[in-house]
């Protein structure tokens, strides 16, 4: 009988050698470990490895690495989670840049820091709500709805920045005041600013969400087998929603960080972004179809995708960036597709 | 409490032209084990399905320790008290035991989950009733037998009335089968009842207090397993004195071999052998789980195999749409899943197999298409007043014939299939048989694969009966064959009756 | 069983007539919402329903249109293609870089291989195609979701284009007859490229209508476990489809790179969310086995009045992400809805 076949696949696909599953589940921190040493080694000339100009210097490009991070740092992990339900979020970008472009704005016309944060906080819990809705609740296909909004929120964000100008900055007008860099540029310890520890506070807790309370264990449940977890008594269209708005509220947060970081809120600053939210989890191990992922080597699958863009952005000319995001999309989608197991489909 | 943890009072269920369970009376004793059994279409599936939800009533009462019964859907169902141990098992691959334990019934503290007691409780049952298995380890890692297991452990500690078991034994091997056995038989201690639904006789005598034999969607019997005779008794009230149609022995025997299969050989099969020749209309008797759908699609080259396979003399290959070149196509098991495609019309669904036959260059001659539908709608009496309605909208029967018309139209030497009239009703039926029998005496061969004894013995030149994966006999049909004897090695027996 | 199929007597007694399918009724709604919205915009836009307006509606749209037709193809089989707008750039770019001419000046940008046009136009297309089989590759090989894998393959596109303009664009150096096929006009002032995409429609519409290959993309999105059953071979298929989709893109591209004379790198951006909502305007739905090429037809003419009337009204550019996106989103919930209160 058809069932009793997929019962047999799925006793064949478990019995995993307990040494090669961990190679398999491990190799996001290998690639970290082997793309670090590879930029490390370019230009092995004057100052060794830790000099200035290398990649492992400290102050020159550890620092900038990490400050740049700090945006997806801030999303992925929750942008994970989301994933591990089975759904999916496009609109990240657009919503990194809608909230860049109004936090910026309030910042530049005098509202104070804190309301600033507050205001842009509730904009992402309401661009995540947006998107639940539209999933969770409407039920339309996620990869659909949320290119819609991903529409949706890049034509607002760019409606908001004046006409001629190109991003919301300082002008002769009004003058950004400085310590709008205090969140995501100005040092606080070792070089790196209040916003990087701020990212990693937000994966502690994710890390934690994710394996020691009930929306991680409903997330992988749903993600799992949702048909198993409804039938149990579980919400998931309320967990769904859940997640969704707790990634809108978290590109609010990096949208906040980038326009912090570079003083401008820039409508175009998020484009891209799910892009690398995408070869991120695919680089730690998330199952497309969901159950399987881990905020842990997601982070790591940031950093490697960071390292790649930074340290090539010293070798590379600026126009193959684009062309190197693809090829690795690509290979991280190689990757995963070899090595984690998706759920046997009935 | 009433000593009947669950009682069924004129039970009635009606479908647009039959009546799957007539008039239905018994009562269920608190803590037993109670097995179900009858013939596919005796009226137990269907039983099943409104104590689980996925039917209501027409008419008729059932009380659950002594309230009136009522389940819309199966979580309402398990809330009520009663559980089902489905094939598809209800479990996340993903988590561990011990979160699959608790999904839905975790103790939170502000979002986060604690540890408390209750974990400790539903570990305890856990291990009373299968001490090897760790509750942290995942669920993916667990053989089917210790899923199920878990799933049992699941529904004792949330405190289930009653666990409906529909043939779990299907996919498990003997000593996981003696370990479920002894699970169950706990858990009349634990204050569980267990409904068992199972074709392997042997197990109804080995495991079962109680035994409720259906046929034809009647109750014909509920006896304490003690006062069972024997198999033979069991099977002679299974089956009745229906009277078969008798058996019109063939004229014309070609000896011409088309398919020869050789030691097919899956997960679930064991060396399976057997040739058919032109002409001839082969039966495969099994029942749930005997392995009827795995050689069918083996032969149909949808899933891959080991052995040989061997179609008018040359090998076959592992792809359906090879196999449909050289001449064979198949009626599956599942049709709105595999059979049909039901956003599309009636007429676009019958002719997808043979799609070179109405159309030219590439493209499609309309005027034949309908032929083509007009033609099968009229033979196989496909109640519709017109061809482009939707597949969805017809009834279950009318679907089959659907599927049935589009591997006529393939015109393939060989048919395959498939429970062919599951959820067909009579007079359908016989216009189906019919076919069969034409088909024949155009030249083609038959391999039915069937579930149903009468309509095997009705047709069939020579009937192979299967048991568990296994090819446990040949015999050829002739007008007085014993029935008895075929259904006793069905179900698992040696011993001629 | 059956003699000749060609006199079947009986027929008359079944009705070939059906009450009108459900496909055909959302693109009859469509349709209706288009002739509403075009009368909307008459009323309130200024100048809208000059005739010359209405007629550049379509003209302006021709290559989204085109790469409509290949995604509705792939979005009736449950799939999606997102590269296509990398390869409109791509293909557009390399047409350019192929062509200029060999060593003239000392600006890198300025310098190409030289090669005649035809040649030029070959290697591009078959950039396309490439890219269109890497992308069918991952889709049934390896069994990848086609979302992700098309938007990979859509920045390797682009990012071809980005590498050969250094990030601009490529436009000196070109041999004369470069600029032809992209602005010659056909029929008073209506361009070649017009008369391709109706050309294209055709026999889109054709295949999708008439031909056992169309019927097939149906039964693929329909129930794909069955159509294998039923003897579909659906790995080539969808790589046929790919294909197509593909070289669509990489004409279109070659088309644009003629009008404008220059290979951009920012060529189409965003063209692969205006295709897919275009299609989905169309009626077409991700469950599959539903849609039409003349549904996307119509959704292309929504999408063309409600920006137009938006230009018109002298909003600013950017309310057409908005625009489009609350668009979409009400089709698809307006699709939803009829058909559910049609099949009650």
């Amino acid at each position: 009988m058809g069932i009793n076949e997929n019962i047999s696949k799925q006793v064949r696909k478990s019995g995993t050698n307990s040494w090669k599953a961990t190679l398999k589940g491990s190799y996001v921190f290998i690639l970290l470990i082997i793309v670090v040493v590879i930029l490390s080694l370019v230009k092995m000339d004057s100052g060794g490895i830790f000099g200035r100009g290398h990649f492992l210097n400290w102050d020159g490009s550890i620092v900038n690495l990490l400050r740049s991070a700090v945006p997806i740092l801030t999303l992925s992990g929750g942008f994970t989670l989301l994933m591990i339900s089975g759904n999916i979020d496009l609109s990240v970008g657009s919503a990194l840049s809608l909230s860049a472009v109004i936090y910026s704005l309030m910042i530049l016309n005098g509202f104070g820091l804190f309301f600033s944060f507050i205001i842009t906080m509730i904009l992402g819990i309401v661009l995540g709500f947006v998107n639940g809705l539209l999933v969770m609740k409407l039920r339309i296909t996620p990869v659909i709805a949320t290119l819609v909004t991903l529409n949706l929120y890049k034509g607002i964000a760019r409606l908001i920045v004046p006409p001629g100008i190109s991003a919301i900055k300082s002008s002769t007008i009004k003058t950004m005041p400085a310590w709008i860099n205090n969140y995501a540029r100005k040092d606080l310890i070792a070089g790196l600013p209040v916003a990087f520890f701020v990212a990693i506070v937000i994966i502690a807790i994710l890390v934690i969400i994710q394996r020691k309370t009930i929306l991680g264990k409903y997330s992988v449940a749903i993600g799992g087998n949702r048909l198993a977890a409804e039938l149990s008594g579980i919400n998931a269209v309320k967990i769904g929603w859940i997640l969704y708005i707790m990634v809108g509220l978290l590109a609010a947060l990096a949208g906040i960080a980038r326009a912090s970081y570079m003083s401008i809120g820039d409508p175009l600053t998020g484009d891209g972004m799910e892009l690398d939210c995408i070869i991120a989890v695919l680089l730690g191990g998330t199952a497309f179809s969901g159950g399987e992922g881990s905020v842990i080597k997601t982070i790591a699958g940031a950093l490697i995708i960071m390292c790649i863009t930074t340290g090539l952005m010293t070798v590379i000319p600026p126009y193959w960036q684009m062309f190197t995001k693809g090829t690795v999309l690509v290979l991280a989608v190689t990757l995963n597709s070899l090595l984690v197991r998706e759920k046997v489909l009935e | 409490m009433s000593e009947y943890v669950l009682e069924i009072k004129n039970l009635i269920m009606d479908f647009p032209g039959v009546r799957a369970v007539n008039d239905v009376s018994f009562n269920i004793k608190r803590n037993t084990v109670h097995c179900l059994v009858g013939e596919n279409g005796a009226g137990k599936s269907t039983l099943i399905k409104i104590l689980t939800g996925a039917y209501i009533k027409t008419s008729g009462t059932i009380l659950l320790n002594g309230k009136e019964y009522i389940a819309h859907n199966t979580r309402e169902a398990k809330q009520k008290g009663i559980s089902t141990l489905f094939q598809e098992l209800n479990i996340v691959n993903q988590l561990t035991v011990e979160e699959n334990l608790t999904l839905g019934i975790e103790d939170t503290f502000m979002g986060f989950l604690k540890k408390t007691d209750k974990i400790k409780k539903m570990i305890g049952i856990l291990k009373s009733l299968e001490p090897s298995i760790n509750p942290k380890q995942l669920v993916s890692s667990l053989s089917v037998a210790k899923k199920q297991i878990v799933e049992i452990a699941k529904a004792v500690a949330t405190e289930a009335d009653i666990i409906i078991m529909d043939e779990p034994t299907a996919a498990l091997s003997e000593n996981e089968i003696q370990r479920l056995f002894k699970i169950i038989k706990s858990l009349r201690e634990k204050n569980v009842t267990v409904i068992y639904i199972s074709h392997r006789l042997d197990e109804i005598f080995e495991l079962g207090d109680y035994v409720t034999v259906m046929r034809d969607g009647k109750h014909i019997a509920t006896k304490p397993v003690s006062e069972v005779k024997d198999r033979c008794e069991l099977i002679k009230m299974m089956i009745g004195k229906t009277l078969f149609e008798s058996y019109i022995p063939k004229e014309t025997q070609s000896s011409q071999t088309l398919l020869e299969v050789k030691n097919l050989t899956t997960d679930k099969l064991n060396n399976i052998s057997f040739e058919i020749k032109k002409g001839e209309i082969v039966g495969f008797y099994g029942l749930v789980g005997a392995g009827k759908t795995e050689i069918a699609r083996a032969v149909f080259g949808a899933d891959s195999y080991r052995g040989e396979i061997i179609f008018k003399g040359k090998k076959l290959y592992n792809s359906p749409d090879k196999t449909i070149e050289a001449g064979i196509a198949l009626v599956p098991e599942e049709r709105r899943s595999q059979g049909l495609f039901t956003v599309l019309t009636i007429r676009e669904n019958i002719s997808v197999m043979n799609m070179q036959k109405i159309s030219r260059a590439g493209f499609i001659n309309h005027i034949k298409e309908k032929n083509v539908s007009a033609e099968y709608i009229n033979k196989l009496r496909i109640v519709t007043n017109t061809m482009e309605k939707q597949v969805s909208k017809l009834s279950g029967g009318n679907q089959q014939k659907v599927v049935f018309s589009k591997c006529l139209f393939a015109d393939s030497d060989l048919l395959i299939l498939d429970e062919p009239t599951r959820g067909i009703d009579v007079g359908a039926k016989s216009e189906i048989y019919n076919i069969i029998r034409q088909l024949s005496k155009e030249g083609k061969s038959i391999m039915m694969l069937s579930s149903e004894l009468p309509e095997i013995v009705n047709i069939c030149d020579r009937i192979f009966i299967l048991f568990d994966g296994d090819m446990k006999a040949e015999i050829k049909n002739s007008s007085d064959i014993d029935c008895e004897e075929i259904i006793h090695i069905a179900t698992g027996g040696e011993v001629v009756c | 069983m059956l003699r000749n199929i060609d006199k079947v007597s009986g027929i008359d007694k079944i009705s070939t007539r059906s009450r009108m399918n459900d496909a055909t009724f959302i693109t009859l709604s469509m349709l209706g919402v288009l002739i509403v919205l075009l009368g909307l915009a008459c009323l309130f836009v200024p100048n809208f329903y000059l005739g010359q307006n209405i007629i550049n509606l379509v003209t302006n749209y021709w290559f989204v249109i085109v790469l409509g037709i290949g995604v509705t193809f792939l979005l009736i089989t449950g799939n999606f293609d997102m590269s296509v707008s990398g390869i409109v750039a791509m293909s557009g770019v390399l047409s350019v870089y192929f062509c200029q001419a060999a060593h003239v000046s000392q600006s890198e940008l300025a310098n190409g291989l030289g090669l005649p046009y035809w040649a030029a136009i070959v290697l591009a297309l078959t950039a396309s195609l490439i890219i269109g089989a890497i992308n069918a590759f991952f889709i049934t090989k390896l069994k990848v979701a086609s979302i992700i894998v098309t938007l990979g393959t859509m920045s390797i596109a682009r990012g071809i284009a980005h590498i050969v303009t250094h990030g601009a664009q490529r436009n000196t150096s070109l041999p004369d007859v470069f600029k032809v096929i992209g602005n010659i006009t056909v029929i008073g002032s209506i361009k070649l490229s017009v008369i391709i995409m109706i050309i294209f429609v055709i026999i889109a519409v054709i295949i999708e209508k008439r031909t056992v290959f169309g019927r097939r993309t149906y039964l693929i999105g329909a129930n794909i476990e069955a159509a294998r059953l039923s003897g579909v071979k659906v790995g080539q298929h969808l790589t046929i489809l790919y294909l197509i989709s593909s070289l669509l893109a990489g004409i279109t591209g070659i088309l644009l790179a003629s009008e404008y004379v220059s290979g951009t790198s920012n060529r189409a951006m965003g063209s692969e969310f205006d295709a897919l909502v275009i299609v989905l305007l169309g009626g077409t739905s991700i469950a599959g086995g539903f849609g039409s090429v003349s549904g996307t037809v119509i959704g292309a003419l929504i999408l063309a009045v409600v920006t137009s009337s938006a230009t018109g009204l002298l909003l600013r550019p950017e309310w057409q992400f908005i625009l489009k996106g609350i668009v979409t989103f009400l089709a698809i919930m307006a699709q939803r809805f009829a058909l559910d209160r049609r099949n009650i």
